[in-house]
């Protein structure tokens, strides 16, 4: 299989469509039920949060930048720790993977088809993430450029569907849950950065011009936690943080409240289309940086043959969180942040610390390395 | 047999007469259209000649005045100069002194006479001579430059490529004097022979893609190849996509046009279908008209035949799934309008815009291929299936005739047959899905679409750009039709000459002070030039007439 290459633009992209469409609704419902009105502060706490994460992954990208995590671990620590590593990436996949379905299953089910089967949906977006994967990272990375457009555009329907219901006082007064809280709150919003992390730590040697890549992942990073900040204020001012509490989707209600003029009173649909482009884009991501994670494992230079059984492997513990409402909604208030947050923090810091005792060996590795490879 | 006629046209061609001519014979056999004139060429000695042409492919006239004539009337000439005996130097001679045609060369080989012969080219043999002369005497009845019926416009030249070759690269070469724009040459079809030209201006196109044009035209195996349509599906990047990723177009202003932003054109010799490669998406929506009118005209109907698209695609599908799964998206009084039109038809909706989507393109496929004089029949039954009656009889809603008599309204307005075609196929599935699985459906075929669309590349250059990857300097004439002036330079796959001009394409507007018009100091301006010149020559006559003076 052809290396592909991306460019700093396309990572952008994908960075951005990744902490949307979870951002955005069932992550504030959960931050909302935790600090109230406060939900904004947690989810701009949680965008610097981001930052360092993402500056740490690149760090140690920019290290080799020709070797992911997972290569860069084999050659610090040998081939075994190396795959025990990929697996331990992969299983962060599969949870991942879980909560992007919650999103999206939750999405069609309570608001647009709710008498049809929770499978419909799950196979559905398999055979569209599988399609997609397919066609590789660089279409994929091109289709989250027209994702972050839509994007755009979906927020800037919701800011002219919502702002004449904006009341300030209900965001008044602030840090009523004091910072520690905020702090605590915002690791919900974590597990969407984590997943940036973790699809950095991959696929970043496949990105061009590595002078660009810190600029590139920090633009993301703000970029990506502005589009998101905008929610939780508008959910704030215009459900208050009470009615968001209470909703798993909590976007989708906004969404329902949004009316532009007398005519244009239900254009959720319309919202909902802009916003399925991003969650599709998530679920290519995620299956492509799956199974590149996997492929070293079974020494296989091309992802394809892997594509469908992990789509199906993916797909599978997701139906199974999402059968059930209530496991759905503990596995992501519970259990997933720290898992999560132990993978997408721990490991990367943990190799971040490695990378300067095994300075030497990282550098020999590179400095072997043949030159046209050296100038990406 | 084949293999005999194969043999025999490996062969050389002899010293003599007599076995060269049973060789073709042979190979020829009883063609009536391929005439033989034999005639005796009064040289040095009296030596047998003949000629071999193709019957309605050749221009006679010129058979006569430029070969027969000279060689039999005017060979005393040669005589007098050549006394010696019937060698190549006399084959010389008579090239250089004699046949009166234009383009005359050699051929050894009875193939390569054979392929000229049925070419349109006219072969003379002489007896003792190893090797025979073309002449160019192709002429034969061709449709004259007419209007390109397929891609009219209301401003803009009216002349359209025809069926030959020579007048096609002609009417480009008419509109581009630049000696920069290079025509190539090459066969194609190991037995239709069909000549093929492709067409780049140096320096603007990117050397990597005429390669790639060359070498894949290079490569093709085929026998016969009849129009350009042939070559278009054995070069695509993606066969099975129903999206051309090869632009197909009867205007040679848009060639020309193409040539200078870095594309390669491919003539193919009988039909008026020119191939334009690399291609992209968004040249498909626009028209020649875009950049005859000003450019808020061409911008909006540029933006119109966008939206055209959208409804093209989308209509139906979004129709049937708001109509069966999400009634609440529609403003009441429009529900209920809907709702009693749909009171009257007992198929789902589904099976509606089927049936009627099928309908329309049965109609139009009928009045594509139904002779001319019973058109207006084809027209009749359609007003008749897909209108009042219809209706009436109950088999279908109001609604969703007015919903497939705009989507095919908007097909149309799609200035490329083959988008348009490939739009109306898409289309199917998307409210298949919509039918039946509502916006879920409706969102993962159009994923998948645009995942296809945004996978293919046309000649090595992503379909979709510069879009999708974004090359923000080429937006100015994507979705929009920016002014000629802002568009100073080139899209981005030229190789090298960015701009289109040195200096600034527009001449700026004279300076006006107050109280004056432009125009009125834009003439005090001359008259004070011509007053200024008028002074100095009197004062220069002045002079002369002084020193004139002194003189005397």
């Amino acid at each position: 299989m052809k290396k592909e290459k991306i460019t700093n633009g396309m990572i952008l992209a994908i960075a951005v469509n990744l902490v949307y469409t979870k951002g955005i609704g069932v992550t504030q419902g959960i931050i909302a039920r935790q600090v109230g009105n406060d939900m904004w502060i947690a989810t701009a706490l949680s965008i610097l949060q981001g930052i360092i994460l993402v500056w740490v992954t690149i760090s140690i990208i920019r290290r080799i930048p020709q070797y992911n995590i997972i290569e860069q671990t084999e050659v610090m620590l040998g081939s075994l720790i190396a795959k025990l590593v990929a697996i331990v990436i992969f299983l962060f996949f599969v949870g991942a993977y879980a909560t992007v379905l919650i999103t999206y299953v939750y999405h069609i089910k309570d608001y647009f088809s709710p008498d049809s089967s929770i499978l419909l949906p799950v196979v559905v977006g398999l055979i569209v993430g599988i399609y997609g994967t397919y066609k590789g990272i660089e279409v994929v990375s091109r289709f989250a450029i027209m994702g972050l457009m839509s994007i755009l555009l979906f927020n800037v329907l919701i800011i002219l569907g919502s702002l004449k219901d904006f009341d300030i006082k209900e965001i008044l007064p602030i840090f009523t849950n004091g910072l520690g809280k905020n702090i605590e709150a915002s690791i919900h919003y974590n597990t969407d950065w984590a997943m940036v992390t973790m699809v950095a730590a991959i696929l970043y040697p496949l990105v061009n011009d590595q002078k660009t890549w810190f600029k590139s992942g920090v633009t993301g990073i703000v970029f990506g936690g502005l589009t998101v900040l905008i929610w939780p204020i508008l959910e704030t001012g215009v459900l208050s943080p009470e009615v968001t509490g209470q909703y798993i989707v909590s976007c989708m209600q906004l969404a329902r409240a949004a009316e532009i003029g007398d005519f244009i009173h239900r254009y959720e649909m319309i919202m909902v289309a802009l916003f399925s482009i991003s969650l599709y884009v998530q679920i290519m991501v995620i299956l492509y940086t799956a199974s590149l994670t996997v492929a070293p494992v079974f020494k296989l230079k091309d992802i394809r043959p892997l594509i469908i059984p992990i789509g199906i492997i993916l797909s599978a513990f997701g139906y199974w969180i999402i059968f059930n409402n209530v496991r759905a909604m503990t596995f992501l208030t519970y259990y997933w942040p720290p898992i999560a947050m132990s993978i997408a923090v721990g490991l990367p810091v943990l190799i971040f610390i490695l990378g300067f005792f095994f300075k030497e060996k990282l550098q020999q590795t590179k400095a072997n390395l043949p030159q046209e490879e050296q100038n990406i | 047999m084949q293999d005999k006629i194969n043999d025999l046209l490996q062969l050389p061609i002899e010293r003599s007469l007599k076995k060269n001519i049973e060789i073709i014979e042979q190979i020829i056999e009883n063609n009536v259209d391929i005439v033989k004139r034999e005639f005796v060429f009064h040289g040095p000695i009296d030596i047998s000649g003949v000629v071999f042409y193709t019957d309605g492919l050749v221009n006679v006239q010129l058979i006569d005045s430029e070969i027969l004539k000279p060689l039999m009337i005017y060979s005393s000439q040669i005589r007098e100069q050549d006394n010696t005996q019937v060698t190549h130097f006399l084959a010389e001679n008579i090239k250089n002194h004699l046949i009166l045609n234009t383009a005359v060369k050699f051929v050894t080989k009875i193939s390569d006479a054979l392929e000229n012969i049925l070419s349109g080219d006219t072969l003379v043999l002489l007896d003792f001579c190893d090797q025979g002369f073309i002449a160019s005497t192709k002429g034969w009845d061709a449709r004259s430059v007419g209007e390109a019926e397929t891609e009219t416009v209301v401003r803009g030249p009216r002349d359209g490529f025809t069926e030959s070759i020579r007048t096609n690269t002609a009417l480009v070469r008419r509109r581009i004097r630049d000696p920069y724009l290079r025509m190539e040459a090459m066969k194609i079809g190991e037995k239709s022979k069909t000549d093929v030209h492709i067409a780049y201006v140096k320096g603007i196109v990117k050397d990597g893609i005429v390669n790639e044009v060359r070498e894949r035209l290079q490569k093709i195996k085929i026998d016969l190849v009849l129009e350009s349509g042939y070559i278009e599906e054995l070069i695509r990047d993606a066969p099975n996509s129903p999206f051309s990723t090869i632009q197909s177009t009867e205007r040679p202003d848009k060639v020309a046009a193409a040539l200078y932003e870095g594309r390669v054109a491919i003539f193919v010799d009988n039909t008026p279908f020119v191939l334009l490669v690399p291609t992209f998406f968004w040249q498909y929506i626009q028209a020649s008209d875009d950049y005859y009118s000003s450019f808020w005209t061409g911008s909006f109907f540029r933006l119109i035949r966008y939206i055209a698209f959208l409804i093209s695609l989308t209509l139906p599908s979004l129709y049937v799934l708001i109509v069966s799964f999400h009634q609440e998206m529609i403003p009441t009084t429009l529900a209920l309008t809907i709702a009693a039109g749909r009171d009257v038809s007992p198929f789902p909706a589904l099976i509606e815009a089927l049936v009627m989507e099928i309908s329309f393109e049965l109609i139009r496929e009928a009045g594509l291929r139904i002779p001319k004089p019973i058109g207006q029949t084809v027209s009749i039954i359609g007003s008749l299936v897909i209108g009042q009656a219809a209706v009436q009889a109950g088999f279908v809603s109001p609604s969703i005739l007015i919903i497939v008599a705009i989507t095919g309204i908007s097909s149309f307005a799609i200035p490329n047959y083959a988008t348009s075609f490939a739009l109306r196929l898409v289309r199917f599935p998307l409210l298949i899905a919509s039918g039946t699985l509502g916006l879920m459906g409706f969102g993962a075929v159009f994923v998948m679409i645009t995942i296809h669309v945004l996978s293919l590349r046309s000649f090595g250059e992503p379909y979709t750009a510069p879009l999708f990857p974004l090359k923000p300097s080429d937006q100015k004439d994507i979705i929009i039709r920016a002014p000629w002036w802002k568009m100073q330079k080139r899209p981005q796959m030229v190789d090298d000459n960015p701009n289109r001009s040195e200096s600034g394409i527009k001449p700026e507007p004279p300076k006006a002070n107050s109280g004056e018009s432009d125009t009125d100091k834009k003439s005090n301006d001359n008259k004070n030039n011509d007053n200024n010149k008028n002074n100095q020559s009197n004062e220069k006559g002045r002079k002369v007439k002084q020193k004139r003076t002194w003189r005397k």
